[in-house]
């Protein structure tokens, strides 16, 4: 019971200092805290599709499915820029559903090879008809978020720190939605399907379903962080999605490590203070790719779990050092 | 109508020369080493701005440029072995990673060397060969693919006749067994990582003077040469060539008769469909899948 | 007398141009301890592979309690009450000794999303874990719950591969070698615990090489040799069948 009271605690606290957080920063910096939190959902996202066991490269296309969405739905047919982005969600969900019946015949790299593909299909699509994706140039002018009033606090989505606070409203939910899966009976067979699919299916698992669960839940959220990015900075075009974006999203999962849910998170976050902090205020902004390459390269080289493994080290050391005191280790 | 096939089919012919040079070294380096190089593409890019640097900027002879570009880049190749290839020999995902990581220095590196504009390398020569009114042959494409049927000629007298390539084949084919015979693993991977990184720079350089030379120049590559080498079954050298051309021709043609866009796609879809029906490829065996 | 629980009818299966598996044809009865035997690359595996759903057979077809089965992806086979378990400890190593049974339980208490992120299958874990945890405790496993099960000693684990395949509450048991790599001690209590699961009611099929294991073990043999059915019958009447004899000598090379 104490260690729930110390949780809730510590849970409103960092909410706390997450609603406090944009009133330090300046208004650039807000912006960047807007992508940041959008991202964290990319990467969360990202980690969900990576539980049963794939990888893969077209990830940020499908967030681009999201963006084109919502972004058409609202423009073309008026709808209310909320609901076009449940939408935009709902319809990277079902592009990622119909991709998953060639996509989950492959394995491994193909898997990647695959997804890559797929990928750049969808991505010259929207380069190719102009009507309705808007060509090379893409969609311009996407409907801003409408503001709305909540009593306590008057959205006006001009300011960053507006955008930002339903940002973190959403990807929050969606963090959330996340956590209590991966906690579920659901989120055991996920982890069962990745370690071991034969056993799983022997088991009665039906391997390719919840592979392909999990494939279309994470590409509804990645599509729910596409139509959040859309509205936000009003324009996309096809190369908003490219492998460029893609190694980014490789990288801050990758560098954070799959193993937990705040890894990725946490690979996000560093990576993006450490751009913004070290990069921006030295003026190597120009630098980040090669950074980011060079980063990408050195840990999968030397930190193959990643920036959580270094934390998960440092707390079973101190729960080591705690043990010591009172008990002996039960196992042999 | 005629013709314009004859013209079409001349184009294509173009075009598969140096798409070939370009998956036969991604396939090399894949069967020697297990590992999908997504920085291939970068390599191409590469060999073009040896091309941008040495003949259009130094003013030196172009095929100075090109034996330099193809030099060069086999020596990035080299690093790239020995930097991330080889620790992570066994994780070829890793690997793989690894090498988009290393795409993206690239890039990054030759933008702010070259600046991100695309450069138009001058032509070294403007002859044409007219066969009839509306076919013509430009003599430098015709070099193009001269140099691409010599070069993948050499590459086969050396896998087949010499005793490196006896022991690429090898490793390639079984690489505990080729250890065990004392073929380093090092030193084919070396080699293989050498010849496949060159082959894709020198098509990079032959191409250079005929398209915009840009930084991202690589990824339209990179896709092409994954179709090829899927298509033509990962690992298969015959296959890779094969494929290359008749690719080379569906693309072109539909490029004329549709677009260059519906082209891609079509390429693509066909990626998808063979890995969905056979995963190892046309002439792939499944050795290594 | 009651039907067959299981019936092999004229299985066979070929990889290009091998014939792992020639025209077999046995049965096996319900609530029997049935041990499939053969010298190295008789194709007992590969049988095991096709009844279990793992292969589609080239010919011939497996049925359950008269229903064909042969065809049926590994988890449909499964559905209907046939689970097996697999050679060389093949767990989720990563996952705890309670989360490995908890699979196991996949079936019987099928995991709902949306119930899940709406927090309204609280009764539906609960019995879940019930269920995992009499499996486990019928192994004797339920100190060990909160281990991770690749850090467990090798007996331990083989045993964890059967409460898993338990907690799934089957028919029918494919056992594939459970005995490799342990010593008597082990083995022993192995097969009492085979014994004490057969007795509630589950019919066992058994692949195994430690003869002393089977024929201490099984009611009925079934002896292959290159894919065929090379004898049938009792333990007694298996040990001095002259054709397993021969078969055995002559694969004693290989067997070593």
């Amino acid at each position: 019971m104490h260690s729930r009271v110390t949780n809730l605690a510590a849970f409103l606290g960092f909410g706390a200092i997450l609603l406090a957080l944009p009133h330090t920063l300046s208004f650039s910096q807000q912006e960047i805290l807007v992508f940041l939190t959008i991202n964290v959902l990319v990467v969360a996202s990202y980690r969900l599709l990576t539980l049963t066991g794939e990888w893969s490269l077209g990830h940020v296309v499908i967030m681009g499915v999201g963006a084109y969405a919502s972004a058409l739905l609202s423009k073309r047919l008026g709808i209310y820029v909320p609901a076009s982005m449940l939408l935009g969600a709902v319809t990277a969900a079902m592009v990622a559903l119909a991709l998953s019946f060639p996509l989950f015949r492959m394995k491994g790299f193909y898997f990647l090879i695959g997804s890559f593909a797929a990928g750049e299909i969808i991505r010259l699509l929207w380069k190719r008809f102009r009507e309705p994706f808007g060509g090379p140039k893409g969609i311009k002018k996407i409907d801003p978020m409408p503001d709305f009033d909540i009593g306590i606090y008057a959205f006006d989505f001009f300011e960053p720190i507006s955008y930002y606070y339903f940002a973190l409203a959403v990807v929050g939910v969606s963090l959330w939605v996340m956590w209590r899966i991966e906690r579920s009976p659901v989120g055991l067979t996920f982890h069962a399907v990745h370690w071991q699919d034969k056993l799983a299916e022997a088991s009665g698992v039906n391997v390719r379903a919840y592979r392909t669960l999990a494939f279309v839940l994470a590409s509804g959220f990645a599509g729910l962080s596409g139509a959040l990015l859309a509205h936000y900075i009003g324009t996309i075009n096809p190369n908003s999605f490219d492998v460029e974006q893609m190694v980014f999203v490789l990288t801050w999962t990758i560098v954070g490590g799959t193993a937990t849910f705040y890894g990725p998170i946490l690979g996000c976050v560093v990576l993006t203070i450490l751009n913004e902090i070290v990069l921006r205020e030295a003026g190597f902004e120009q630098m980040r790719p090669l950074i980011y390459g060079l980063i990408l390269i050195l840990s999968v080289l030397f930190m193959p779990k990643g920036l959580e493994s270094l934390v998960r080290g440092a707390l079973s050391w101190r729960n080591a050092g705690k043990k010591k005191v009172g008990e002996t280790e039960a196992t042999e | 109508m005629v013709e314009l096939l004859a013209q079409t089919g001349l184009n294509a012919l173009y075009a598969a020369s140096y798409t070939a040079l370009v998956a036969v070294g991604l396939v090399l380096i894949f069967g020697v080493m297990g590992v999908i190089n997504f920085a291939h593409g970068e390599l191409f890019m590469l060999g073009a701005y040896a091309i941008v640097a040495v003949y259009a900027d130094w003013n030196l002879p172009y095929l100075v440029a090109v034996a330099v570009g193809m030099i060069f880049v086999g020596i990035v190749g080299l690093g790239m072995e020995r930097a991330f290839f080889r620790p992570l020999r066994d994780n070829p995902l890793g690997g793989l990673v690894a090498s988009i990581g290393f795409l993206m220095i690239l890039q990054a590196l030759v933008s702010m060397g070259f600046g991100v504009r695309m450069e138009h390398v001058p032509p070294v020569t403007q002859d044409v060969i007219v066969i009839t009114e509306r076919v013509r042959l430009p003599v430098f494409r015709l070099a193009v693919i001269l140099a691409a049927v010599v070069l993948l000629a050499s590459l086969w007298a050396f896998l087949k006749k010499t005793r490196f390539g006896w022991a690429l084949r090898a490793s390639a084919q079984d690489p505990e067994a080729a250890a065990l015979q004392g073929i380093s693993i090092n030193q084919t991977a070396r080699i293989a990582m050498f010849i496949g990184a060159a082959l894709a720079g020198v098509a990079g350089a032959l191409t250079a003077p005929l398209i915009s030379v840009n930084p991202h120049m690589g990824h339209s590559v990179i896709v092409t040469a994954f179709i090829v080498i899927i298509v033509g079954g990962i690992g298969s050298l015959e296959g890779a060539v094969i494929v290359a051309v008749a690719y080379a021709f569906v693309h072109t043609f539909v490029t004329t008769f549709f677009d260059g866009v519906i082209a891609d796609i079509v390429g693509l879809l066909l990626l998808l469909i063979v890995l969905i029906a056979k995963p190892t490829g046309l002439f792939g065996s499944t050795d290594r899948a | 007398m009651a039907p067959p629980v299981l019936e092999i009818d004229n299985l066979t299966m070929r990889f290009g141009g091998l014939t792992a598996i020639d025209r077999l044809s046995f049965n096996v009865e319900r609530g029997a301890i049935h041990g499939l035997i053969g010298p190295n690359g008789a194709g007992k595996t590969t049988t095991f592979n096709v009844v279990s759903g793992f292969y589609k057979p080239t010919g011939g077809e497996v049925r359950l309690r008269g229903e064909t089965i042969s065809g049926l992806r590994m988890y449909e086979v499964a559905r209907r009450g046939v689970v097996r378990t697999f050679q060389h400890s093949t767990l989720f190593a990563e996952l705890s000794v309670l989360e490995n049974a908890l699979i196991g339980t996949h079936m019987s208490f099928p995991p709902n999303i949306f119930a899940a992120m709406a927090g309204v299958d609280k009764a539906n874990r609960r019995a879940a874990r019930a269920r995992a945890e009499e499996a486990l405790d019928f192994f004797g496993l339920s100190g060990l719950a909160e281990e991770l099960a690749g850090d467990l000693p090798h007996g331990h684990q083989r045993a964890l591969g059967m409460a898993v395949a338990l907690a799934a509450r089957p028919d029918v048991v494919l056992l594939d070698e459970p005995f490799t790599g342990m010593n008597p001690e082990e083995t022993g209590r192995m097969m009492e615990l085979m014994v004490k699961l057969r007795n509630t009611g589950v019919t066992i099929l058994l692949v195994e090489h430690d003869m002393h294991a089977i024929m201490g073990l099984c009611d009925r043999i079934t002896c292959m040799s290159f894919g065929r059915l090379l004898a049938e019958g009792s333990p007694q009447e298996i040990r001095h069948h002259p054709d397993v004899i021969e078969a055995y000598l002559g694969g004693a090379r290989h067997v070593a």
